[in-house]
């Protein structure tokens, strides 16, 4: 081995805790990088399979009824590859000795061949075979969550008509990968489930021979989707078709790219954050070690050495670490990431789902890392180069200080000399002091924006759970119902009020711009229903025109005051212009609401509800679902409750992990700064703090000018933790934020505080390892030498 | 001061060391830096501490400056054991009775020449002003110089300011004019000079410049670790009057 590389290694084992802790924050962004892009990658290329293996269909649509026929005209439309009719039905299941609602959505499968589209993939058992109308297939988790088993039976209530299934076999197929119930915004497991009923066996269950309800298209590759779809609508008009859309509509499929957008918008936001620091701590610990090594440099050159091989060698130290950073990030990517698939198969149902991290992802992560050794490394490697080797062999001019504006002021506010120390040192690195705090500033920021997420995630939830839903239990109805449906409702003991609601399927357009949405009615003196704008307070349901959520508003581009044109999706196909009366800023969803006599007036019948909202006495919460599970009218029915602990426990399984990583990643950012810089003013100080030891300082009024320094650069970068936070929460908040839902930007004060006290923990948990250095300052050694 | 530092004026006698030994030890190989010394020095004397390099002058100057502990003997400064103090309470000694000049200043950059005499007139219990201790190595017009901004001799007057400043009982002076002309050095143990004979400071200066000893009351030569032999001069002159 050369000399110089020798020289690499013991320089490396020297500064060796300097190294791994610029290591750990490099490691951080590689493990972020390693996480999220694997992550996505195995998402993205698991989702793609499955779809390419089970023929994902690329429009979808459905309609009231339509002959089984109508399929072969579908097939025509040019650009169109394939096309399938099936029929779909809800159905409420009966689970002796449960009261909690439970729900089916029951599809259809060809009995001889399976489906050609979305086809289903067995994972037990076998398909229902013809003449054989009470075998059915359950979606795999589903059959998990109930503990069914082939062979067990379930009730379930099919159009009215109650219906023994017997399970036959378990799968899943690629349009359900997140199967949400109607009206649901979390997947759950125990309360909705996904069905496959033999063809004929529906036909028969739910009175529609050799119909259909709905279509699904493959497109050939050069395809025009807008044209097909304009086609299918014209096609499937008379039949009550509520509008064909393509996947980014399609429920299952938006929820997966809502998903797969956030784990991009990370990868984009959070290395970049440690990669800038690292560059920073390269630079600062680089640049130290040259100044340090300045004499050494002066003679290898005169010993011959070329400036690049001394450029070479420095940079080769930057390098090292970053290869130790590559390998420390990878394994905590991939751990961390395999943690991460474990969450996603929670809640999606793959085939598979396992996470694999491509080489390519682990070669781009270590390829970020070089690049920012690199060009920390850069000023550091330059000055090595440029200096001549004659002066540098003398010893450097010593420091200047001067008193500036801190100092002045300082004087006259009467600091010490040991303050003056403090201050003149600060202001004598400025680059590094300025390093210090930009990187705690990072840190705690870093640390802001992720808690802020729980406080965002709570405040989206108690508006949209508590201030928004008065109601406990959402009743669907399996059609319009009119008064005696509510009546009979409000009859039931223990149920103190009922509103009727509905939720009309339309197509908005405004300008050249359309939206599918929903328009959702309410009576003008609602109480369980109201609209609550971001800032909590409630949006008064205007009498006439629409109101449309602020997501729904910006997407249409259409301002309050400006003309909608509506059409009705399904049934006739009314089509009017509305005023917008108003628009709130909701969270959840993108919405239209209108109040009852608006959107009967659109509908042009007068008062059916599709659902009824219910406030009960808690109580009689049994007797009221078992009540309402003997209704034949009733087609499901949502527990507010239930949902929101869904959404709490994928808050906390969910969040929590993505957090507690965070968390690790901003102190190794605090750790990794805080550490440098007291080392560096622990080794460019030892001869002063030696001095003052023997001049009777003791060792801990030694120490505090090591940590005064440090505590005060902390201490300056709080306020700028906060900035930097509040900036990045709101940038992150809105990189999050996706068609299904906005997350609010609403931190609360203990965000701000936890933020704060971590780093100031973190930071003075590493000062004062390093100010314990000051034990083992020797004066007598220090006094004998030059300073 | 309190506790075990407690101090009882005893005049006769500033330290007495007896059978004072130190022994480094490197790898495998020790060094006896002191074999065995027995030595007083009274209140108000001027010891001049003369020897070859690696003779253990350094390393008494540093034991009886509370630097650094004997490996065996016993030492105390008037009634204090300081073989037996802590590092705690070394510091406290050396804060309370010691001041130190250094061949090489060891003044804090980031300081201007006033600040690093406040730096011991902080903690010190009954100092001078520091601008007084300033002006009494005729530096008080620099009091703002940063020591950068100051010449070698200069930086030494500071460093003398900095030990006189709080009029310690003891000051000892590690080769304080080996990086001095003979002008600023003859400056720097007049103000010594000045010390003991108008504070009756205890001053032990180690030198290589065998001229200085005529300044002394009595002179050590060192040899090996121990004291070869003492010469005690009846009839001290004064700095100006050494050839240097």
């Amino acid at each position: 081995m050369k000399a110089l590389d020798l020289k690499l290694f013991r320089d490396l084992w020297h500064l060796r805790g300097q190294a791994f802790a610029i290591a750990l924050v490099l490691a951080a962004a590689t493990a972020t990088f390693v996480m999220s892009l694997g992550v996505h990658r195995s998402l993205t290329e698991t989702r793609d399979a499955y779809y390419a293996r089970n023929q994902f269909a690329d429009i979808f649509a459905t309609m009231t009824r339509a002959p089984r026929g109508i399929t072969a005209r579908v097939s025509q439309i040019p650009g169109v590859r394939q096309a399938e009719g099936t029929l779909q039905q809800y159905s409420t299941l009966d689970f002796p000795g449960r009261v909690v609602p439970v729900r089916a959505l029951i599809n259809s499968v060809d009995e001889a061949r399976g489906n050609r589209l979305n086809q289903l993939t067995l994972r037990e058992g076998r398909l229902p075979r013809l003449g054989y109308p009470e075998e059915a297939v359950v979606d795999e988790a589903f059959a998990k969550a109930n503990n069914l088993k082939i062979g067990d039976q379930i009730e379930a209530l099919i159009y009215g008509q109650q219906q023994a299934l017997r399970i036959v076999g378990t799968g899943l197929a690629p349009d359900f990968i997140y199967a949400l119930a109607p009206g649901d915004i979390l997947p759950d497991d125990r309360r909705f489930g996904v069905f496959w009923m033999g063809q004929k066996a529906i036909e028969a269950a739910t009175d529609r021979t050799e119909a259909i309800n709905s279509l699904s298209i493959v497109l050939e590759r050069e395809a025009s989707r807008a044209d097909v779809i304009r086609a299918v609508d014209a096609i499937l008009e008379p039949y009550g078709g509520t509008g064909a859309y393509g996947r980014e509509d399609q429920l299952s499929h938006a929820f997966i790219e809502n998903e797969l957008m956030q784990l991009s918008a990370m990868t984009r936001v959070i290395p970049p954050i440690f990669l800038l620091v690292a560059v920073f701590l390269v630079y600062i610990v680089l640049g130290r070690m040259i100044r340090t090594e300045r004499t050494q440099i002066g003679l290898l050159k005169a010993f011959g050495y070329s400036d690049w091989s001394i450029g070479g060698h420095y940079l080769k130290f930057a390098l090292a670490v970053a290869l130790l950073a590559t390998f420390m990030g990878a394994m905590a990517g991939i751990w961390m990431g395999s943690e991460m698939t474990e969450i996603y198969a929670r809640y999606y149902r793959f085939p598979f789902l396992r996470y694999h991290v491509a080489p390519f992802v682990i070669i781009a992560a270590g390829g970020l890392s070089f690049a920012a050794a690199a060009v920390g490394a850069l000023g550091g490697v330059q000055f090595a180069i440029k200096l001549n080797p004659a002066v540098a062999m003398s010893p450097p001019p010593p420091p200047v200080y001067r008193a500036g504006i801190v100092e002045r002021l300082g004087k006259s506010a009467g600091f010490s000399a040991i303050g003056h120390m403090i201050v003149r040192h600060i202001a004598r690195w400025p680059m590094r002091s300025a390093i210090t705090v930009f990187g705690v500033a990072l840190s705690g920021g870093l640390l802001f924006a992720t808690t802020q997420f729980i406080d965002s995630s709570r405040t989206m939830l108690d508006s949209y759970f508590f201030r928004a839903q008065r109601q406990d239990l959402t009743v669907v109805f399996t059609e319009p119902r009119n008064s005696d449906a509510i009546h009979a409702l409000a009859q039931l003991p223990g149920v103190m009020r009922v509103e009727p609601t509905r939720g009309v399927a339309v197509k908005l357009s405004y300008g050249n711009r359309s939206e599918r949405t929903a328009i959702e009615s309410t009576r003008p003196d609602s109480v369980l229903s109201l609209r609550i704008d971001n800032d909590g307070r409630e949006v008064r349901m205007p009498i006439g025109g629409l109101m449309l959520s602020r997501q729904l508003a910006d997407k249409l581009q259409v301002p309050a005051g400006g003309k909608v044109y509506v059409e009705l999706l399904g049934g006739r196909r009314t089509q009017r212009d509305f005023a917008v009366t108003g628009i709130v800023d909701e969270f959840i969803g993108e919405r239209a609401y209108a109040s009852e006599a608006t959107l009967g007036s659109l509908v042009g019948d007068a008062s059916p509800a599709g659902a009824a909202l219910v406030r009960i006495d808690s109580a009689h919460r049994e007797t009221i679902l078992r009540e309402l599970k003997e209704m034949p009218v009733i087609l499901g029915v949502t527990e507010k409750n239930a949902s929101f602990e869904k959404f709490q426990q994928m808050i906390d399984d969910n969040m929590l992990t993505m957090i507690s990583f965070y968390i690790g990643f901003a102190s190794a950012i605090a750790v990794g700064v805080v550490y440098n810089c007291a080392r560096i003013i622990y080794s460019e100080r030892a001869h002063e703090l030696a001095t003052l030891r023997v001049l009777g300082y003791y060792r801990s009024e030694v120490g505090m000018i090591m940590l005064g320094e440090i505590a005060l650069l902390v201490v300056i970068a709080v306020p700028f933790s906060c900035l930097i936070g509040y900036g990045m929460a709101h940038l992150m908040t809105s990189m999050f934020s996706s068609d299904l839902f906005r997350l609010p930007f609403a931190p609360s004060r203990a965000s701000y505080g936890w933020s704060i006290v971590i780093v100031l923990l973190a930071t003075a948990a590493t000062a004062l390892t390093v100010a314990r250095r000051v034990q083992r300052l020797d004066m007598v050694r220090v006094l004998k030498a030059r300073d | 001061m309190g506790g075990s530092a407690g101090q009882k004026a005893n005049a006769s006698s500033a330290f007495s060391a007896s059978a004072l030994c130190k022994v480094y030890r490197t790898g495998e190989t020790e060094v006896h830096a002191l074999r065995g010394v027995d030595l007083q020095i009274p209140a108000g004397e001027i010891l001049v501490l003369l020897g070859p390099s690696g003779s253990g002058k350094s390393t008494l100057l540093n034991i009886i400056g509370g630097l650094d502990r004997p490996t065996s003997g016993t030492l105390h400064y008037r009634d204090l054991a300081l073989s037996d103090l802590d590092d705690a309470e070394l510091t406290r000694f050396r804060r309370q009775h010691i001041g130190f000049i250094f061949q090489f200043y060891n003044l804090i950059p980031s300081l201007t020449a006033e600040e690093n005499v406040r730096l011991v007139t902080d903690i010190a219990e009954n100092p001078m002003d520091p601008g007084e201790a300033l002006a009494l190595v005729g530096l008080e017009p620099r009091r703002d110089h940063y020591p950068a901004q100051l010449s070698g001799g200069e930086q030494q007057r500071v460093a003398v300011a900095r030990a006189i400043a709080k009029q310690p009982d003891v000051l000892l002076c590690d080769e304080p004019t080996g990086a001095l002309d003979s002008a600023t050095g003859i400056h720097v143990l007049e103000t010594l000079e000045q010390a003991n004979r108008q504070l009756g400071t205890t001053v032990v200066i180690i030198t290589h410049n065998a001229g200085i000893a005529a300044m002394a009351h009595r002179v050590l030569h060192f040899r090996d670790g121990q004291i070869a032999s003492i010469e005690t001069n009846a009839t001290p002159i004064s700095p100006s009057r050494i050839s240097w």
